[in-house]
């Protein structure tokens, strides 16, 4: 089995440039918190070039590098800028896993690990394959290496030995083995490793590669152990002895050993993106910048898995403590993130946010792309993305439970109507419809809510009536029919007389007494 | 066999072409494309499609003007009916608020192919109206603003836009309203009249309405001389029901 990993060296400033593209050649900090005394955790290598050095304080940084721009960490935008790293692999692989993060001199980095057998059958060979990844990892926003070995202790240390640069491995592993299966020679962020070539790459590098325990570490300096290699040719039962199960650890990546557990098959499709705010934001103009952010970033991560946004889950942090949790609902799902923009915005109107805005989460359960099979027999009506985008837009102009398909609703209530979600119908074959009648049919237009009327009606029949759409003596009249409901709910309970009539105006209207409430109202005029 | 070479203007003789146009006589002409009529909605209503040559042409905008009772909305669910029937996916915007389900099926229409918008305000309509014509695909857009004041909500302009709109989608984009709204933009407007509603029997029923459409403009010409009229009935499938 062949095994691809695909590892960001420095989480926290990927994660930070992903957010921010614009401030991509500029010198950069990334700090542990708000304040002077906050360490530097990440630089950029313009801020390296300036002389800023990690582990520094914000103050000794900006002494150094005036022009420094100094950003927060975000754990948010670190999870999403992860999460975007296993988005790649899934468009290249149904098997992926992520790598655990390390703690100590690899507590930046995060890695996948993709399936990458029979790769070459694709991308000609496992260098194409790497490149391929890396590539689309980088127009993701996260720069990463790739690599290809036959197990994922191997991989990440050969992706660890490239990003850190360590020459003498990757020149040594690309130097010998067939020139076919090395692809993108002269690259310096792909690496392919061959089985035999495994143990001639590993011998070499220096055990911190590993990540030791600090204890062990100190152990294997104390022993004068440096390189893999040394490690490799000590006794197995020896060294455990001595430095306890930890060791077995680092003998069997040392060693190469091939994993037990297969990689998974993915088959997750929710998605989340969030960002943690270093102020406050009050009013919803410029949380709409961050939240097209938010919004372009989650439909990218979408594209990569072939799937488009369905409802979206929202939740702001709120300052002094508190949440605001919303499930907005897109009926008809697609990935346009400007359309998506004004659902959310319309959304966080009403109403609005109870108090200023500190962190975003923003989650999406991503849904299959609409297909339409078409019909020689039915006329092509809108394509399903032009469709879903358009309702999306239909949804921000005008409300979602204002957009859909009419629905004959069971209810005995005059009052009552439905709306079901818009669908494209899948066959016209299908369709049923009332049979066309013969003759034209008069219409009624529902008046919602019924409008009150005055009418005087002296022996129980409607004779003359004063209503903001119809006035006058009433000239003709037919009725009463009598509709009932509710009766074993005191609020639901209704009961009316319904009229037709046609009034002095020359309106037709139908009129109807309440009987629960003792009113007049006209809830409907033909047409 | 000598090769074949590709025929180029260079290698006609104009001299032949010339006698042979001559020995052919009246037999050969330059070939123009015949104008085709737009492609129509059909109302179902055999004496407002007989006004209107076919029924509301694509491609432009028409308006329905009238009282109230006086068939506007009849004429509407006519024309969704027909559309949907022919498999068409067809647009309901409507600001009024006062689409009836009960009367679009019993006119014959299949609801699950007409698209819904309860546009809150006259300008989230217009603008609905714009969204649903970019999207292509929508051969009929029907707009309600019967008893909003349209006039006084948007400008002028909006409807000579929603006109070159409707011309890009080939959609035929109908308004109703209670009076004429989008003046010169306008390829043809229909004036609805109500005349009178036909009680019969002991005790009494609402049979029938019976109304008049005048063809009070046609730009184009498309629809034949403005100012014919058509009397139409309805009926009235009960109120009970």
């Amino acid at each position: 089995m062949r095994i691809a990993c695909l590892l960001a060296a420095d989480l926290p400033l990927a994660a930070v440039l992903r957010a921010q593209p614009e401030l991509a050649g500029l010198p950069l900090a990334i700090v542990s918190g708000v304040g002077p005394r906050a360490q530097v955790i990440a630089i950029s290598a313009e801020a390296a070039r300036a002389g800023v050095r990690p582990t520094s304080s914000v103050v000794h940084a900006r002494s150094i590098c005036p022009a420094l721009r100094v950003r927060v960490a975000s754990p948010a935008l670190e999870r999403a800028a992860c999460e975007t790293l296993l988005d790649v692999a899934r468009s290249f692989s149904p098997r992926v896993a992520a790598a655990p993060r390390c703690s100590g001199v690899y507590a930046a980095e995060a890695a996948v690990y993709l399936d990458a057998s029979g790769v070459e059958s694709l991308f000609r060979s496992e260098g194409g394959f790497a490149a391929a990844i890396a590539t689309r990892a980088c127009t993701a926003g996260i720069p990463a290496v790739a690599t290809v070995a036959s197990s994922r202790g191997v991989s990440l240390l050969a992706a660890r030995c490239i990003a850190r640069g360590l020459p003498q491995g990757a020149q040594n592993a690309r130097g010998s083995g067939d020139k076919s299966t090395h692809e993108p020679q002269g690259t310096d962020t792909v690496l392919v490793l061959a089985p035999a070539e495994e143990a001639t790459f590993l011998d070499p590098l220096p055990i911190d590669l590993l990540d030791p325990e600090d204890v062990l570490a100190e152990a294997l300096t104390r022993f004068g152990i440096r390189r893999v290699g040394e490690l490799t040719r000590l006794p197995r039962r020896s060294l455990v002895t001595r430095l306890g199960p930890g060791a077995l650890r680092l003998l069997a990546l040392a060693h190469g050993e091939k994993d037990a557990v297969p990689l998974p098959s993915a088959t997750e499709t929710r998605v989340e993106e969030g960002v943690d705010l270093e102020w406050p934001i009050e009013n919803l103009e410029p949380l709409s910048f961050v939240l097209r952010g938010l919004l372009t970033r989650l439909a990218e991560r979408l594209e990569l898995r072939g799937l488009v946004c369905g409802d979206l889950d929202l939740e702001l942090r709120l300052a002094g403590g508190g949440c605001d949790t919303r499930r907005i609902g897109v009926s008809a799902p697609h990935g346009d993130p400007r359309t998506l923009l004004g659902v959310l915005r319309l959304a966080l109107e009403h109403p609005l946010p109870r108090a200023a805005v500190e962190g975003i989460a923003l989650a999406t359960e991503g849904r299959p792309v609409r297909t339409d099979q078409l019909d020689l027999f039915r006329p092509a009506g809108p394509t399903p993305s032009a469709l879903g985008r358009t309702l999306a837009e239909l949804e921000a102009l005008c409300g979602s439970e204002r957009i859909g398909a009419p629905l004959l609703v069971d209810d005995p209530h005059p009052d009552a109507f439905a709306q079901s979600p818009f669908a494209l119908p899948r066959s016209a074959l299908k369709t049923e419809t009332a049979p066309r009648p013969g003759v034209a049919i008069a219409a009624l237009r529902a008046l919602r809510p019924p409008v009150p009327a005055e009418v005087r009606a002296p022996r129980g029949r409607p004779e003359w009536i004063r209503s903001a759409v119809a006035n006058g003596p009433i000239v003709g009249l037919a009725g009463p029919w009598r509709t009932t409901g509710g009766w074993w709910s005191p609020e639901r309970r209704f009961a009316f007389d319904s009229f037709d009539a046609r009034t002095g105006d020359g309106n037709v209207v139908r009129l109807r007494f309440d009987l629960v409430h003792g009113v007049w109202q006209v809830d409907a005029m033909y047409d | 066999m000598p090769p074949l070479r590709p025929i180029s203007s260079a290698s006609v003789d104009s001299s032949r072409l010339e006698r042979l146009l001559r020995d052919l006589g009246s037999q050969v002409r330059r070939g123009t494309l015949p104008a085709l009529p737009p492609p129509r909605c059909p109302t179902g209503i055999a004496g407002i499609d007989g006004l209107l040559g076919g029924g509301f042409p694509r491609g432009h905008l028409s308006e329905v003007a009238g009282a109230a009772s006086s068939g506007r909305t009849a004429l509407a669910l006519g024309l969704l009916a027909e559309a949907t029937r022919a498999g068409e996916i067809v647009a309901v915007v409507d600001a009024a608020d006062a689409f009836n389900a009960a009367s679009a099926a019993a006119a014959g229409a299949a609801l699950e192919r007409v698209l819904w918008v309860r546009a809150p305000h006259v300008r989230a309509a217009l603008r609905s109206v714009e969204r649903l014509l970019e999207a292509r695909g929508f051969p009929l857009v029907l707009v309600d603003l019967v008893g909003r004041e349209a006039r006084d909500a948007c400008s002028p302009t909006v409807w000579s836009r929603l006109a070159r709109a409707a011309a890009g989608a080939q959609a035929a984009l109908v308004l109703l309203a209670g009076r004429r709204l989008a003046g010169t933009s306008a390829e043809l407007a229909l004036e609805m009249q109500p005349r009178r509603a036909c009680f019969v029997g002991t005790p009494a029923l609402l049979e029938e309405l019976e109304v008049q459409a005048v063809l009070a403009r046609t730009r184009s010409g498309l629809c034949g001389a403005a100012g014919r009229a058509a009397s139409v009935r309805l009926h009235v499938l009960g109120s009970a029901a």
